[in-house]
């Protein structure tokens, strides 16, 4: 087993836990907390899969903004709240049941996939090319996101303001 | 190292993440979860930019697109929850049924 | 001109739309227009009663329905029953629109009411010209309608209100019967058509007993409208409606419908003798019994009532001893000496407010014309000589002794003696005698009421002599002309009958001077000595309790027994149903609960189901 292997095991059995201690976990905040485990992790995964610009950033944007912004929206609401039980055990159950199935269908669909060629260049000045990249021929999606983030900001803020205390 | 077990770490994520929207009653946890799947596709994106049929970096171009888009939709998410927190004075999706009328 | 017959019924019912669409805005002309309305039916009656005359028998028709091979059609038919009868309907119903402007005048509704009479008239003369049965049991239920409506028409007594409805729902229960006999007629003619119906039967296509059955089905009708001895008791009811109202329905037309009817339907009679003697006993027995009642009642209007009741009774006894010629004779005479006893009570009752005969009396003295006409009216019912009331009192006596009910004569002699002691009961009390209460007040009636009484006086006096045995039998010979299935007009009554006829009228005009106007029998000793005979007589021989004891309870305890049925054995089966059906729904409607995450869960396991079902069949 390799070093390569290793890593991959450690950090992806990290990152499926994280998701399990999100499920199970009562308290809101700690389950936010399990999540950014499984972020953590992720960026990790990027990184054995020659994606160290894309592993940054997940680490910036999922761990770091997405993360506080679900801290705060819990603490803007209730913040000590905590997850109950379910009361819908039927639905609780069925979903349960058509995950599964799910999980066996794409399953049985993926195990058999397997790609001869590997890129071997991916690490190589990384942040440059997906430079090169985004502002040669993804150049136009990159500005259409910019304007996404725009809306998204107004947006949010239109939304987020308290219309009585302005009055 | 072959590709399958990213896929299937993948895979996995996005289950839970999906298993976690559609019973969490927590409207803050549903949109955790949605984010988990969301992970979960860049990780497959990831690893095909690697593994794939035509692996190049675009892979990871696209993910990069895929969090900037994420990162709004949480934002938007969020800004919604925190309006119906005032009117509701509840975070809870069970609550929030006025679809029915 | 005789092709304008259509236009009779339809002026009327053009005058009855216009009323009643600007009843508020024409209410100072609605009477000068419903009066125009009604001499311009008159003028037209009258033009074609002549053309009818001359040209005999005369049908229009236009297709209506076409069945299989069946045509039903609608039109009119002219003949000399219907021409007469046509004739009498519009010329009693101009004379009451003018007696109405002074009798109703100031009335807040009044062009709600000539509006009423206009649609009651119309559906009179339609029901008249009629050339087939279904056209008449259409007119026969509008007038049913008119009647209600016109009875009903101070809707705001409650008295009027139940009156309306007890005569709606009395006639409806004949109508039945009518509708029955017209169905099972139609079953065995394959026609409605009266002519087709006349052939049929005299060709004996129909056996006998079918025919009977027919007959006394359709004379069930004939009682309901005519208010014949079961179905009686709506008549003296409908009294409630405005005067000229009763005179108009309960006199002269509508209740005249039921004796037209069976005339009409007279070959259908003439074939089975069951069915003539069921007519006969009937109107014998309303004849004498109505007679009786009216003998004791107090009020004014309810003792002319049962004289109706009783003159029909006596036309229905006509009718059923192979009288026809007399029944339609007394029918026409009957109209206008019963006209002109109503219009002269209307107007002793406009004058004084009252309609009982106990705060009557002396009003001789005040309205001179009114106590003229009345006692005109009363001699011709009586059957005094040689007026109209006599000759055809006379007919129908001599009837009934020709045809060999000799039962049936007598008791039709005590009923013609009994009608001249409670007329004339009547006409001492009310206009005899010392004044009950001061008449300094009372003033005689407009010119317009005036004027209607006086012509009809004179009708009263001498339309007998259109059919007289001494000067010729006119109307008798009219009538049986071209109706090859009608016997001889007149019987060759003997002359005892006449003499019979005549002191017996004279007899009940003495007995009541005696009583009533020479108070030679203390009427309160007598009263109290037949006590007993004296209540069951002004309670209607207790009739209408009987009624109320077995019809109207019994069909509210059936009532409640299937509201029980319905409530518990068929709203419990409903109920079962909509259950099963709400819970359905509701099981349907709980999936519509609002939540998203249900919705997605169920959008994500139809996905599901889609992959697994994918894979199963071997995909990707």
């Amino acid at each position: 087993m390799d070093g390569e292997a290793l890593a991959f095991m450690l950090l992806s059995a990290l990152a499926i836990l994280g998701g399990i201690l999100m499920l199970n976990l009562r308290k809101v905040v700690h389950m936010v907390l399990a999540v950014v485990l499984t972020f953590l992790s992720l960026a990790g995964l990027y990184v054995t899969l020659s994606a160290e610009f894309v592993a940054v950033v997940q680490i910036l944007i999922y761990s770091g903004a997405i993360s506080i912004m679900m801290i705060f929206g819990i603490m803007l609401t209730k913040h000590n709240s905590k997850e109950r039980r379910t009361k819908t055990p039927v639905r609780t159950g069925l979903v349960g049941i058509g995950v599964i199935v799910f999980f066996i269908t794409v399953y049985y669909a993926i195990e058999n996939l397997f790609y001869p060629t590997e890129a071997t260049n991916l690490h190589v000045e990384n942040t440059e090319q997906i430079g090169i990249l985004i502002f040669s021929h993804y150049v136009i999606p990159f500005e259409l996101v910019s304007v996404v983030l725009l809306v998204a900001l107004v947006g949010a803020i239109i939304l987020a303001k308290n219309k009585e205390a302005d009055e | 190292m072959p590709m399958q077990p990213y896929l299937i770490v993948a895979l996995i994520l996005f289950c839970i993440g999906l298993f976690g929207a559609l019973t969490k009653r927590n409207t803050i946890i549903v949109l955790i979860c949605i984010e988990l799947m969301l992970n979960a596709v860049n990780l497959n994106l990831i690893a095909f930019s690697k593994y794939g049929a035509n692996a190049n970096i675009s892979g990871q171009v696209f993910s990069l697109f895929t969090i900037t888009v994420a990162a709004a939709e949480v934002a938007v998410g969020m800004a919604i929850l925190i309006a119906l927190y005032r009117n509701k004075r509840n975070v809870n999706i069970d609550k929030m049924n006025t679809l029915k009328d | 001109m005789i092709y304008l017959a259509w236009l009779i019924p339809v002026v009327p019912f053009v005058s009855f739309l216009c009323l009643l669409w600007m009843r508020k805005a024409a209410r100072s002309l609605a009477s000068w227009f419903a009066v125009a309305a009604s001499a311009i039916t008159f003028g037209l009656t009258l033009a074609v009663f002549f053309a009818s005359f001359q040209q005999g028998t005369f049908t229009q028709e236009w297709s209506w329905l076409t069945i299989g091979s069946i045509d039903i059609t609608f039109g009119v038919l002219l003949n000399p029953l219907n021409s007469l009868m046509l004739l009498l309907v519009s010329f009693i119903s101009f004379l009451i629109h003018v007696y109405s402007m002074g009798y109703m005048k100031g009335d807040s509704r009044i062009s709600v009411y000539y509006g009423y009479l206009g649609l009651f008239t119309s559906a009179m003369l339609g029901l008249v010209l009629s050339p087939n049965l279904l056209q008449f049991y259409m007119f026969w239920e509008l007038v049913g309608l008119g009647s209600f409506l016109l009875i009903g028409f101070y809707f705001y007594k409650n008295s009027a209100k139940q009156a309306a409805k007890k005569a709606f729902i009395m006639t409806r229960i004949g109508d039945v019967g009518l509708l029955i006999g017209l169905i099972l007629l139609f079953w065995q003619t394959n026609s409605l058509r009266f002519t087709d119906i006349y052939t049929s039967i005299t060709a004996g296509q129909v056996e006998a007993g079918m025919v009977t059955l027919i007959a006394i089905l359709i004379f069930i009708g004939a009682i309901g409208k005519s208010g014949q001895f079961p179905l009686h008791t709506w008549l003296p009811d409908a009294m409630e409606g405005p005067t000229p109202v009763s005179a108009l329905i309960h006199a002269a037309t509508m209740v005249a419908a039921g004796v037209y009817l069976v005339a009409v339907m007279y070959p259908l009679y003439m074939a089975s003798a069951i069915a003539l003697t069921v007519v006969a006993c009937v109107g014998a027995f309303t004849a004498i019994y109505a007679a009786t009642i009216g003998l004791v009642q107090n009020d004014i209007k309810q003792v002319l009532a049962y004289s109706t009741i009783s003159q029909l009774g006596y036309m229905m006894l006509a009718m059923g001893v192979l009288g026809y010629t007399a029944g339609v004779f007394h029918l026409f005479t009957h109209a206008f000496f019963k006209a002109l006893l109503f219009l002269a009570a209307g107007s002793v009752i406009h004058a004084l407010h009252t309609q009982n005969i106990k705060e009557m009396g002396g009003l001789n003295k005040k309205l001179k014309v009114t106590s003229f006409s009345f006692l005109v009216g009363a001699l011709a019912i009586s059957g005094f000589p040689l007026l109209s009331g006599f000759f055809s009192k006379e007919e129908i006596l001599a009837a009934v002794w020709a045809d060999g009910q000799y039962v049936l004569f007598f008791v039709a002699l005590g009923a013609a003696f009994l009608t001249s002691l409670y007329m004339f009961r009547l006409y001492f009390l009310v206009f005899r005698g010392e004044p009950k209460k001061s008449l300094d007040h009372i003033q005689e009636a407009p010119i317009g009421m005036k004027a209607t009484m006086v012509v009809l006086a004179i009708f009263a006096l001498g339309i007998g002599y259109v059919n007289t045995p001494w000067f010729g039998t006119f109307l008798g010979d009219w009538l049986t002309e071209g109706a090859s299935f009608l016997t001889g007009g007149h019987h060759s009554s003997p002359v005892w009958i006449m003499l019979a006829a005549t002191i017996v009228s004279l007899g009940g005009i003495a007995l009541a001077y005696y009583i009533y106007e020479g108070k030679k029998v203390d009427q309160g000793n007598w009263k109290q000595s037949f006590s007993g005979t004296y209540r069951m007589l002004s309670r209607n021989y207790y009739i209408d309790e009987f009624y109320e004891l077995t019809f109207v309870k019994g069909t509210r305890g059936l009532g409640m027994a299937f509201h029980y049925i319905e409530m518990y054995v068929v709203s419990g089966m409903m109920d079962m149903i909509q259950g099963f059906f709400f819970s359905i729904g509701k099981t349907g409607s709980k999936t519509q609960n609002g939540q998203t995450q249900t919705y997605g869960a169920v959008a994500f396991l139809g996905l599901v189901l889609f992959m697994a079902f994918y894979i199963w069949k071997g995909g990707y």
